[in-house]
């Protein structure tokens, strides 16, 4: 088919418009408003950011409403665009998540390097639209760097911490090795294949390159997707990374690297002896995961860490839908990450409205009495973490639900007990059982607890309406999910 | 529609007491009454409306239809009990706790929340909205009981809801193997969660071997089976009142009920080959509950074991398997959801407010500081020891006849010494609180009578009272309507 420049352009349109705002952000600090004040120079940054951000999601949801106008673009690119309903949906969800992390960022204004910090959050995002959009090995790989380097930087970014420069240290050099693990898994899937181009690998067959190059590859993500035993940076960073950032890092990059994983392993369907070598390594991450993640949480003092410790466990029980290697299986997946997203995100988020104030690290015990003094707050936490927890009716219960149920349905007769997946699900269900121990424990301070002293939390009417989008929508997707599901299968 | 609508009104209830502000808690209580009382209407509504046999009021609605899950309500003679006795112990439960004060507003959206779920599971006809419902009813559980409980709240609220998440995980994964596994008479695979079709349809045998302890015990943990009953006594002790009289009436129900419907309903093969170790745990259960409720101090948790020796009767009703047995078990479930949710509101409440202990070791000559109170004490523990008259009288005679030949020799005489052991703590314990003197307790010199019951705690044992002596005396109200839905059930029980 013949390079159509036109049709590129309206393709990359919303990135466009966020290169231009990130830009923009950059330019205006720099001249405009150098010498003004600190307060004044977040203010400017964050709208011009969020303008990019909101044109983009606008641009985003009219091509959503015609998807299929774009399907040529997937052969002309070699996999570089896929825009479907699907990826599109994604993407849009990931700037509207970025948009939000946006007034969370302005709150605390930790650094000097304003505009700088803007443009490393539109950086993180832009490179999350492009890894799910993006069905070519390269590009991928490319785009989830840029996400990658973009966090690396965000987490020194507050530079009175010492706490923080030794978590990005942990968190680059791990973060390194791990991108390495994946190149290199990428090339060995390149080798096998002869093909960059991911739509157009079909009918893989069982050879030890492929396995092994699939190999590496959990290992490269399982840094990203924070699978234990990759998960050592982890707790480090989601504690000392600004809160903000720290949130991103726990919702948009799992979600990007989720994604393609699921994305990387769709053509093994097709074949059962490959199914059957990667199921084990893809069962044992699973179970480490769960059960460093849980049991890691229990003894956690500090709030962020916990959450990190959460995350752990989350992404472990994400393996149980990405085992069942169907296409429900795919799309529990990227249902389950976004729903944990949103209310991760959400936790982090009041978290950074009612630390800022505290000038430390928060204990879980800081929070006590919430109930009182900020009783939004106090509510909207309780629908993050009980949708955490996989409480009904909220989203994270339907998305842990479409997890078990799409990895039994792939094979639900079975002859004996480690046939199938029962006994996986199983110990998933035992280990939320266990979760929920320490989910409570957070819940204690903030709901039931009685207050220690009187604070005076200013939240803000736009981190106010961040939070309460995202608690509506958490509760929305557990109420009513069709519509999502929908988008997102095709 | 109409059974609905005490689901809606519910959590239309939790939310409006939850906005209200906390400091006019008098208006708030008022509110939550009135939302009580609504719901026990249309449950009385319903019970007068039901036609009988097979159910009634059906909703049916796509949910999500990709996973088929659909929204299907609906009940029937099973149900209609428990949908009354929710809405007896919701009005009494507001009655009890009138002179709450802290964080009112936070306290009846919880309760409210709880309620909802509770009467939207006795409603469920999908099985998934059934446990989005049976879960919905855990969470507040912690918060009623972690806020506003008494000693040991927190690790009591905390025993509870891992216990009953863990239930609820093994239901889960029973729930999803039953969506897979099911199908209809020509072996063609149903993939659905409405129980209507799954009643048509079968599940392997084979698989309903694993299947029914997977589901049964998940729901029977709730209803507070030995083993796993550990978390009723000390979850009844340390929550406050209204809530232990939820609890113990209406909570320990939905697992019953679970067990019935979902257990015993969709698996009858696998429910025939568990029957027997069900009625063994079920008598160990009635046993064991009566003789640890003999050694207790704290006259809370006498009632707290006496309500795990009596949910005792409601299994091995279930584990019968005929109409009688099961009539019996549905029965039970009704009569000890009412008396047992009035002994906690006695003790919890009516007594503990006054004396400012539940130790019995403390408790000097009641009779004749509190006479009335101690008298209606008197008659509610013969309602619980099922005197004839009284409900519990009807429903223990029913699931005894029902293990009559069923079951083995050894099991019915278990039952028979359960009874009798139910006789025996009864009356040491009321002995030993109400009547007997205590020269060594630190009040013994006080001898000023206590104040008596205030009005809404006389409406509230009248209610409860009330309700188990109308069912004691004229039981076809219920048993007709019970016998004519649990019919179809043993139908279909394979011979």
């Amino acid at each position: 088919m013949e390079f159509n420049y036109q049709k590129l352009f309206l393709a990359l349109l919303p990135d466009l418009l966020v290169v231009v705002a990130l830009f923009a952000a950059l330019g205006v600090d720099y001249s405009c408003l150098r010498g003004s004040r600190l307060a004044k120079r977040y203010q400017v940054a964050c709208q011009i950011s969020a303008a990019g951000l909101i044109a983009g999601m606008a641009v985003l949801l009219l091509q959503l409403t015609q998807a299929w106008s774009f399907t040529a673009l997937a052969s002309m690119t070699d996999g570089q665009l896929v825009l479907t309903s699907g990826t599109l949906t994604l993407k849009a969800l990931l700037y509207g998540m970025g948009l939000g992390v946006l007034p969370l960022a302005k709150r605390d204004q930790i650094t000097p390097q304003v505009s700088e910090y803007f443009a490393l959050l539109l950086l993180a995002t832009l490179g999350m639209g492009f890894v799910v959009t993006s069905r070519n090995l390269l590009g991928a790989f490319v785009a989830l760097e840029l996400v990658s380097l973009s966090f690396y930087a965000m987490t020194v970014l507050n530079q009175a911490k010492r706490a923080s420069a030794e978590a990005a240290l942990k968190y680059l050099t791990f973060g390194a090795v791990a991108s390495g693990f994946l190149l290199f898994g990428l090339s060995y899937l390149y080798g096998a294949t002869g093909q960059l181009d991911l739509t157009q690998m079909t009918d893989l067959q069982h050879s030890p390159l492929l396995v092994l190059a699939y190999l590496l590859i959990f290992v490269g993500l399982g840094f990203k997707l924070a699978l234990a035993p990759f998960h050592l940076w982890a707790p480090d960073v989601y504690q000392n990374a600004p809160t903000p950032v720290a949130g991103w890092v726990g919702s948009g990059s799992k979600i990007a690297a989720a994604a393609l994983l699921v994305t990387l392993l769709q053509p093994v369907f097709t074949s059962p002896e490959l199914k059957a070598e990667l199921i084990p390594a893809l069962a044992a991450l699973a179970v480490a995961s769960m059960l460093v993640g849980n049991l890691g949480a229990l003894r956690q003092t500090n709030l962020k860490r916990l959450l990190a410790y959460s995350a752990i466990a989350n992404a472990g029980y994400l393996l149980v839908g990405v085992m069942a290697f169907t296409v429900e299986g795919n799309t529990s997946v990227i249902f389950y990450i976004l729903v944990y997203s949103l209310a991760s995100l959400g936790a982090f988020g009041v978290v950074a409205v009612l630390t800022d104030t505290l000038g430390r690290d928060a204990e879980i015990n800081d929070f006590n009495g919430c109930w009182k003094t900020t009783p939004g707050l106090a509510v909207a936490f309780l629908v993050f973490v009980l949708s955490l927890a996989g409480i009904p009716p909220l989203a994270g219960f339907l998305g842990k639900f479409y997890l078990f149920f799409a990895a039994i349905g792939a094979t639900p007769e079975v002859a004996t007990w480690h046939d199938g997946f029962y006994w996986l699900v199983a110990f998933a269900l035992i280990m939320s059982v266990v979760s929920l121990y320490y989910y409570l424990r957070v819940l204690r301070a903030f709901l039931v607890a009685p207050a220690d002293e009187e604070v005076l939390v200013k939240t803000g009417w736009a981190a106010g309406v961040t939070l309460c989008v995202l608690a509506i929508a958490v509760l929305a997707l557990g109420l009513w999910p069709e519509p999502l599901l929908t988008l997102l299968r095709h | 529609m109409t059974a609905l609508l005490t689901v809606i009104l519910s959590f239309i209830g939790a939310l409006v007491c939850g906005l209200m502000p906390s400091s006019t808690h008098r208006r708030i209580r008022w509110v939550a009454l009135a939302v009580a009382a609504a719901g026990l209407v249309v449950s009385m509504v319903c019970c007068v409306n039901y036609p009988g046999g097979d159910f009634a009021d059906l909703v049916a609605a796509d949910w999500i239809p990709s996973l088929g899950i659909g929204f299907a309500t609906g009940y029937d003679g099973i149900s209609l009990p428990l949908l009354l006795v929710t809405g007896l112990v919701a009005v009494c439960g507001v009655l009890f706790s009138w002179t709450l004060e802290t964080r009112a507003n936070q306290f009846y959206a919880f309760y409210f929340a709880l309620i909802g779920g509770v009467y939207g599971v006795f409603l469920s006809l999908d099985l998934f909205l059934l446990f989005v419902f049976y879960e919905i009813a855990v969470v507040p559980k912690y918060f009623l009981i972690a806020i506003w409980g008494g000693a040991r709240r927190h690790f009591a609220a905390m025993k509870l809801v891992l216990y009953s998440f863990g239930g609820s995980a093994l239901v889960l994964l029973g729930m999803l193997a039953v969506f897979f596994l099911a199908h209809d008479a020509s072996g063609e695979a149903l993939k659905t969660f409405n129980l209507l079709e799954l009643q048509q349809g079968q599940v392997p045998a084979a698989a309903q071997q694993w299947i029914f302890p997977l589901i049964f015990v998940g729901f029977a943990i709730m209803a507070g089976m030995w083993p796993f009953h550990t978390w009723a006594p000390t979850g009844h002790v340390a929550a406050p009142t209204a809530a232990s009289m939820l609890l113990a009436g209406v909570v320990m129900k939905l697992g019953a009920y679970g067990c019935l419907r979902v257990a015993v309903g969709l698996l009858p093969e696998g429910a025939l080959a568990w029957a027997p170790w069900v009625a063994v745990v079920a008598i160990i259960n009635i046993v064991y509950g009566a003789l640890v409720a003999l050694k207790q101090d704290d006259f809370k948790y006498v009632i707290g074991y006496s309500s795990v020796s009596h949910m005792g009767f409601v299994l091995l009703g279930i584990a019968t398997l005929n109409l009688t047995g099961m009539t019996g078990a549905v029965l039970q479930m009704f009569s000890h959801g009412v008396i047992g949710a009035l002994l906690f509101a006695l003790v919890g409440t009516v007594i503990y407010t006054r004396t400012k202990t539940r130790m019995l070791d403390e408790l000097h000559r009641l009779i004749d500081r509190m006479p009335g109170i101690a008298w209606v004490f008197v008659v509610a523990g013969l309602a619980s020891m099922g005197l004839p008259g009284f409900s519990g009288f009807i429903s223990e005679l029913y699931v005894l006849i029902g293990a009559w030949g069923e079951l083995s020799g050894w099991i019915v005489s278990g039952a028979g010494a359960g009874i009798l052991l139910t006789f025996g703590y009864t009356l040491v314990k009321i002995h030993e609180a109400f009547f007997r003197e205590r020269t060594h307790s630190p009040d013994s010199q006080s001898e000023t009578p206590y104040p008596p019951m205030t009005l809404p705690e006389k409406t509230g044992v009248a209610i409860l009272l009330g309700a188990s002596l109308l069912i004691g005396l004229c039981p076809w109200l219920l048993t007709h309507k019970i016998s004519a839905s649990l019919e179809l059930l043993v139908n279909r029980l394979p011979n």
